[in-house]
């Protein structure tokens, strides 16, 4: 059973966490001194972000093109936000799947910080609990 | 799968970094390795140029896939590969030496773990040359350790066991390019409790451990200047702050090390047959039979067409791999494959038709192309074997392809 019920859920927990992020200094920084946008295609149900140093945007009408283009289920990148799920196992075993600047990528998962700290709340609030 | 995200790259013009990164590497392996090639390939099979790969290390060729946060040059596995060919036009040995040792790194490097990185990454940029191993084949498991599908049908793998803070292994492995002369191995066993090969783990091993025992070097046919070895584990315990991934994850790490590995391998192939036909096109510019030079006769020029046409072939395919490596997590099985089995085919064929064009003194020793042709056999062995590289490429053709995939 999958844990997001449909796009709209979905797009309320992803969305405000990357809000979260967007608020975040070291986080925009990062992007801006990279020339880094990240689109994050959420399949089962579909979610599209996209995320720039200046905004956060939602939905079908994302830009098309980003520097780095991330794919994963929601359910997984749900156990990778809660940490029951490492990064590079789920890149290893294909589960979550990034097009672009792969080095890039990775330099950028320590300054993810805060919204690992923040996701249980907001999937919380959301109705999404955690487990299997 | 097929053509896509290759509009950012011109294959003539790479980034700054990876150009200069290049042509200091083409002055090293025409400087330093191509003149002491032909001797060091006569010497005896356990006999190693360190002076050499101290050069190397100097230049950058052990730390080249290592981050610049970590002291390495951080020029990708484009970087790497274009790297590699230029060495393998002069030696393919000392091309593996390096390469080898990348293959070392790898796991760490694929692992994401920022504390295994500092502690190992690092090694690499002292003033002396480190070098490192990977150790993968077995007596009894050869292909049983490349293909995923055939991991249950592994037999005596090397086995991991965890006892308190430390695991503990057992086993040998044989063939590994560098273990004689590595400080470390990134070594893939399996599990206590898992059949066969499914629980594959990896494990970084200092090889100075109580345990570890260094084999005979083996006597090969050619890339004789880069050493292969067996390396014995008797009951060598590591803490399991070693562990690469986690317990019986090693499965998913070696098979994106090969994926990330093949485009390299596939670059020194490209040099292997480059190297032939820069001998082949000197010979045949200058012999003279018939009257004429050699290249004039239309059966050779034939054939020196049709050699130029392949290596040109062979660089755009691992070129364009090792880019789609560079710029896709996990890395594609596909291209990687292709280019590994088309180059490696390449290097055979294009030596065997260098060789052909200079008659007897093809075959002699001290012309040199008897070298490339021994060598040329070799990288078709380690890193996928045609046929393990077949098994692959085909599963990608028939793999179910979405087309609502913005990836696809
Ligand atoms: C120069 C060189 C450097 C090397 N360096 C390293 C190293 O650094 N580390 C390391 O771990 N190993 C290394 N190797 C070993 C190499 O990886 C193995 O030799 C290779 O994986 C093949 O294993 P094998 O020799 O046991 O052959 P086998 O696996 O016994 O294969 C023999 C033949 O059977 C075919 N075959 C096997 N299984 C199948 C199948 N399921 N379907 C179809 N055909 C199959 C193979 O393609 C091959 O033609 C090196 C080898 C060489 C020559």
């Amino acid at each position: 059973m999958q844990k997001f019920e449909s796009t709209k859920q979905a797009e309320a927990v992803f969305g405000s966490l990357f809000s979260i992020l967007a608020e975040d200094e070291a986080f925009t920084s990062a992007l801006r001194e990279n020339d880094m946008t990240v689109r994050l295609l959420h399949t089962k149900p579909e979610c599209r972000v996209y995320v720039s140093a200046d905004a956060v945007e939602l939905g079908e009408e994302v830009p098309e093109r980003s520097t780095v283009t991330i794919k994963m289920a929601c359910d997984t990148a749900d156990a990778l936000w809660r940490g029951e799920l490492m990064m590079p196992s789920a890149v290893a075993t294909g589960r979550v799947r990034i097009r672009g600047k792969v080095a890039k990528v990775l330099e950028l998962i320590p300054i993810l910080q805060p919204a690992f700290d923040r996701y249980a709340d907001i999937a919380g609030e959301h109705g999404i609990a955690g487990g299997k | 799968m097929t053509s896509q995200d290759a509009q950012d790259l011109n294959f003539d013009d790479f980034p700054p970094e990876v150009r200069k990164f290049r042509s200091t590497v083409r002055e090293f392996a025409r400087d330093e390795v191509l003149p002491r090639a032909l001797k060091n390939d006569q010497d005896a099979a356990d006999a190693f140029d360190w002076d050499l790969v101290q050069k190397g290390h100097e230049i950058g060729m052990t730390r080249a896939i290592v981050s610049k946060e970590y002291g390495g040059l951080g020029v990708g596995v484009v970087g790497v590969a274009l790297a590699l060919e230029e060495i393998a036009a002069a030696d393919p040995g000392v091309a593996l030496t390096f390469g080898a040792t990348m293959l070392g790194q790898a796991p760490v490097l694929l692992s994401g773990d920022t504390r295994l990185q500092a502690r190992f990454l690092p090694l690499f940029s002292g003033d002396d040359v480190v070098l490192a191993c990977n150790a993968v084949t077995e007596e009894d498991a050869g292909t049983d350790l490349v293909l995923e599908q055939s991991y249950p049908h592994a037999r005596n793998v090397t086995s991991i066991r965890r006892d308190g803070d430390e695991y503990v292994l057992n086993g040998r492995k044989r063939f590994i390019t560098n273990a004689k002369v590595a400080s470390f191995a990134s070594v893939f066993g399996n599990l206590d409790g898992y059949p066969g090969a499914t629980g594959l783990t990896c494990i970084m091993v200092p090889l100075d451990s109580a345990g570890v025992t260094r084999g005979a070097v083996a006597d090969k046919m050619g890339y004789r200047n880069c050493l292969g070895t067996e390396i014995h584990f008797d009951n060598v315990r590591v803490p399991v702050e070693n562990l690469v991934g986690g317990e019986a994850e090693g499965g998913p790490i070696n098979i994106a090390q090969g994926n990330m590995a093949r485009p390299s391998v596939a670059a020194i192939s490209t040099g292997i047959a480059r190297h032939a036909l820069e001998v082949a096109r000197e010979w045949a510019g200058s012999r003279v039979q018939g009257g004429t030079e050699l290249w004039r006769h239309q059966m050779s020029a034939r054939k020196l067409a049709d050699m130029a046409a392949a290596v040109e072939a062979s660089q755009l395919l691992y070129r364009r791999a090792a880019h789609r490596v560079d710029s896709e997590l996990p890395a594609p099985a596909y291209e990687p494959a292709v280019a590994k089995m088309f180059a490696d085919r390449t290097a055979i064929e294009v030596a065997s038709t260098a060789m052909s064009l200079m008659g007897a003194r093809g075959y002699v020793k001290s012309y040199g192309m008897e070298k490339i042709v021994r060598d040329a056999f070799g990288s078709r062995i380690y890193e996928g074997t045609p046929e393990a590289l077949a098994l692959t490429i085909t599963e990608c053709l028939y793999e179910a392809g979405d087309e609502d995939d913005p990836f696809e």
